[in-house]
């Protein structure tokens, strides 16, 4: 049952003494809320609800990362830059989590949160992700965090009732522009996409005529933008004068 | 070319609200196991994939004010993106102001039931 937290270990070796450090920092309060945290211990412990909290209907994993600008991306420094910030079981542990970190509006730079499934890497590679794909909605800058936050409560609370195609969400920062784009399992499967699409224009409030764009993982792979090796959400940065929505 | 009378359309059809959603009051315990009672969200034996815990918008918002939602976690230390001690009281300041803002303001269409 330990296999998923093995996997996602050999990605975040670089953390991994990090969190155990700060988690020294809080003995006191690590015996009685033990099992909400994922990197207290080099070997995983389940994260699940405690007494009294709502439960997700699944668990989900924070990750961030960021590139540094016109650095080529590799498969190997994608893992380097991608850290998990913690894994979640219930609606209160989201709340600890995201009150916790910078919305993305407030993020420098060429970054982004993610926020996936806890055993699914935010990585096309992933074999959830590998035949899968995302819808893609471009922002004008002010609004990422309004839509992140909408996008991500809707992920949490089941609101696509796609059952198990929802891989995660991701809001890209960019320079002149913001993105955020939800992922699933099966690109071919028409009729999750739709669902996915008109779930996504209800959450966010999309006025009808929003650009909304679909891309397969394939594609992202097999067409990279310039110096984006695209583990990340290749397709944000290039073409960005193509579908940018301003509302 | 081969097809005469657009045989690859479909009619599009409505996809099946979420249905009835109840709305709790802060920090009601949920039983654990019980999910066919569950109290915080609305589950459904027979929603396309099963059974779902569902929580609306309205709900998480609610629960974001509970002791458990405030108590800093262990996060990693990512300069500009986490921050554990310096400025917390500073960031939970701008989220209640933000989460006041908006819930007073601009997305009132979100209560909408659907």
């Amino acid at each position: 049952m330990n296999n998923k937290f093995d996997a996602l270990k050999d990605d975040d070796s670089g953390d991994h003494d990090q969190n155990e450090e700060n988690n020294t920092q809080k003995d006191s309060e690590k015996e009685k809320n033990d099992r909400e945290k994922p990197q207290s211990s080099t070997k995983r412990k389940a994260v699940v609800p405690g007494p009294a909290e709502h439960p997700l209907q699944y668990n989900y994993t924070f990750w961030y990362s960021r590139r540094t600008p016109g650095r080529p991306t590799s498969s190997q420094s994608y893992e380097q830059n991608i850290k998990q910030i913690g894994t979640f079981a219930s609606v209160e542990q989201f709340w600890r989590f995201y009150s916790h970190m910078v919305r993305p509006g407030d993020l420098t730079g060429h970054s982004d949160f993610h926020l996936f499934k806890e055993g699914i890497k935010p990585m096309w590679e992933d074999d959830a992700n590998k035949n899968g794909g995302k819808w893609i909605i471009r922002l004008r800058k002010g609004l990422a965090s309004r839509c992140w936050e909408n996008l991500i409560l809707a992920m949490l609370g089941e609101q696509f009732m796609v059952g198990e195609e929802i891989c995660g969400a991701v809001v890209s920062v960019r320079f002149q522009e913001d993105i955020i784009s939800i992922w699933n399992k099966t690109a071919s499967d028409q009729a999750t996409t739709a669902r996915i699409r008109d779930t996504l224009r209800r959450v966010l409030n999309l006025p009808p005529n929003t650009i909304m764009e679909y891309k397969t993982h394939t594609d992202s792979i097999n067409l990279p933008g310039p110096g984006d090796r695209g583990s990340l959400t290749t397709v944000e940065d290039r073409g960005t004068q193509r579908g940018q929505l301003y509302f | 070319m081969s097809g005469r009378c657009c045989p690859g359309q479909t009619p599009s059809r409505d996809i099946p609200g979420p249905g009835k959603r109840l709305a709790l009051p802060d920090g009601a315990p949920l039983p654990p196991g019980a999910y066919s009672t569950t109290p915080g969200g609305t589950v459904f034996g027979t929603t396309p994939g099963g059974t779902r815990i569902i929580y609306d918008r309205k709900f998480l918002m609610e629960c974001r004010n509970s002791p458990v939602a405030k108590t800093p976690p262990d996060l990693p230390d990512i300069p500009g993106v986490t921050s554990p001690n310096v400025e917390e009281s500073k960031i939970e300041n701008n989220h209640v102001q933000n989460y006041e803002k908006v819930s007073v303001g601009e997305e009132e269409q979100f209560d909408m039931d659907i």
